[in-house]
């Protein structure tokens, strides 16, 4: 189990708190430059933290507080780290078996089990007719898998994986998600992954940790995190669409410059008349052709259909508001709708999820 | 079978002795200079503080006059000795001459060397489990060892063609100090031209090669550059 607690603001701010047990893959998503590669490197003891505490297991890899300074600080080469690099890094004068070797370099095995060791692990990744090419003859693809063998050949206690989908096209991708999620099953330690990209980090995480500007901001399982994100950062950060202000009020959610209010169930935490942000998944949405009591009134203004799916924005309360919802092409048939047409959306008001305005780390976030 | 008499007067025309001690000279510079090269340029790509400095005292040789470095090192070196060698005219002289003239062709090439190299593929053998010295010896001198030949040629050949310096520091002894550029200068100072040209086209066509075999090594595309364009 991989236990981290850092914490800096310079060079660049640094407060970050995840725990990643055995087995589970633990996604950190944030935009570029939001500090998600600095947490990697931090914990591979590549770079230092001002403050905090990594642990893996029983074994403390770094530690440092305010008054003493940095107390343990092991090494990157003490810290059985498997460390995939975004640029994967091979070691280009050494061929792909030779690459996976450098790891094992100071094990106590003998030379040929070193070899048998490396050219299982090539075999597992399926490049080992390559063993001999040097990392320039190989493909992006193929170098990866290098990468990830010789990550892996030490037999490291946690994997940290950076971007590693970013460079490469989409069929080696996918074979890829299949190479991890095997992993994931048979090596049975903590697995970090680095991504930018919130579908890759929901097909794959049991945790996503949101990072923003060096921060982490919520860490949940992807299907809470998207319906039920801590602040509005966050939904901003996983791509949540349909997201409003409002004001909350005993149970009740007025809606910002609009005359419709919601009756939303919260934990009474949420002090009288707060502003605050709201969100609404998509299955809390439907489109009738009908109007009802409780539907709100929508102009179509425009429909992308991508294959089968389409994507249909529209304005509300005289364009005070835009709700994007995505239905299946045949649903669109279904509703005949058209370019400034009228729809009737229904909102599942308990569907709702409300936050603060601001982010919880923004000392604003009380005021208005 | 050759005439014992041309090869004796070619012998005489090639000043062999300047010869060989041309090659002896050349042979100790680089035996002594490349290990310090190597060990110099891997502890300036690591050096913040006075970095400028270092490297700006390190390329002297290549802007001062050899005329200037080799009259600071006759007041530096002149009437001392090393185990009862004196260290000016003589061949302890030259030499000491001639490693601190090569200063710059010597580290140079091999900083760029280690410079070149992503810092991330150091950042990999770490994290893959290397020692300081394991890294140096399996990765970086590997890396490296294009730039490590071209400051061995170019020190070779550098040492070869030195004039100014060898001569205030070790004068023309024969057999001691008079290299090669020395014997040129000696025959055309006493009219023997074709002595001169018989030795100056040897310089030459050492020089020739030597940085024909610096560019040929240089000019193939390195499995480094190829490598990261493949990234």
């Amino acid at each position: 189990m991989l236990k981290l607690h850092i914490s800096q603001t310079l060079p660049n701010p640094l407060q970050m708190n995840l725990e990643c047990e055995a087995g589970q893959l633990h996604a950190l998503v944030g935009p570029s430059g939001s500090g998600k590669t600095s947490t990697l490197r931090t914990i591979a003891g590549l770079s230092q933290a001002k403050t905090g505490k990594i642990q893996c297991n029983d074994e403390i890899w770094f530690e440092a507080d305010e008054v003493s300074g940095i107390k343990i600080n092991l090494p990157p080469a003490s810290r059985s780290c498997g460390f995939l690099f975004q640029q994967y890094a091979l070691f280009p004068h050494l061929s792909a078996i030779e690459n996976v070797l450098i790891p094992l370099q100071n094990s106590l095995l003998e030379k040929e089990e070193r070899i048998s060791i490396a050219h299982e692990w090539l075999v597992r990744m399926g490049i080992q007719d390559l063993a001999k090419r040097m990392p320039h003859q190989l493909s992006g693809g193929q170098q990866q898998r290098v990468a990830l063998a010789r990550a892996l050949a030490r037999q490291p206690k946690i994997l940290l994986l950076d971007e590693p989908f970013s460079a490469i096209d989409a069929p080696t991708r996918q074979s890829l998600y299949k190479t991890l999620a095997d992993l994931r099953r048979d090596l049975h330690i903590p697995i970090l992954l680095v991504t930018h990209d919130l579908r890759e980090a929901d097909l794959l995480a049991d945790r996503i940790t949101v990072i923003d500007q060096g921060i982490s901001l919520q860490t949940a399982a992807p299907q809470v995190l998207f319906q039920k994100p801590r602040n509005a950062r966050v939904a901003e950060l996983v791509g949540i669409n349909n997201m409003f202000e409002g004001v909350f009020d005993s149970g009740k959610l007025h809606w910002d410059n609009s005359d419709q209010l919601f009756h939303v169930l919260d934990k009474g935490k949420i002090p009288p008349n707060t502003p605050v942000a709201w969100v609404i998944p998509a299955d809390g949405l439907s489109l009738h052709e009908q109007p009802s009591d409780t539907s709100v009134i929508a102009k179509v203004m425009q429909i992308s259909t991508l294959g089968q799916v389409a994507v249909i924005q529209m304005q509300l309360n005289n364009g005070e508001h835009t709700i994007v919802w995505e239905a299946s092409a045949a649903e669109v048939r279904r509703l005949s709708l058209k370019v400034d047409s009228a729809a009737y959306i229904e909102i599942d008001s308990s569907k709702i999820h409300i936050m603060p305005l601001r982010s919880i780390n923004d000392p604003r976030r009380f005021t208005n | 079978m050759a005439n014992p008499i041309l090869l004796s007067n070619t012998m005489e025309v090639m000043d062999i002795d300047a010869i060989l001690l041309s090659l002896k000279l050349a042979a100790w510079t680089l035996v002594l200079i490349i290990p310090f090269g190597v060990w110099a340029a891997h502890k300036l790509i690591r050096l913040d503080k006075g970095k400028p400095w270092i490297e700006a005292a390190l390329a002297l040789p290549l802007v001062l006059p050899p005329t200037v470095l080799g009259y600071y090192l006759l007041i530096g070196l002149g009437g001392k000795s090393i185990f009862g060698v004196p260290l000016v005219f003589s061949f302890t002289g030259i030499l000491i001459a001639s490693l601190i003239v090569n200063l710059p062709f010597a580290i140079q090439p091999i900083q760029r060397a280690f410079e070149s190299i992503n810092p991330e593929i150091r950042e990999a053998a770490q994290v893959s489990g290397l020692s300081h010295w394991q890294i140096f010896r399996l990765i970086e001198l590997p890396l490296a060892w294009r730039g490590i030949t071209s400051a061995a040629v170019l020190t070779f050949a550098h040492t070869l063609g030195e004039f100014g310096v060898i001569l205030m520091v070790g004068g023309a002894i024969p057999s001691e100090t008079k290299t090669v550029s020395i014997a040129i200068y000696d025959k055309v100072q006493s009219f023997d031209t074709s002595g001169a040209g018989a030795l100056a086209l040897l310089l030459l066509g050492i020089s020739l090669v030597a940085i024909a075999v610096s560019y040929g090594v240089f000019g193939k595309s390195t499995y480094y550059r190829r490598a990261k364009t493949n990234a």
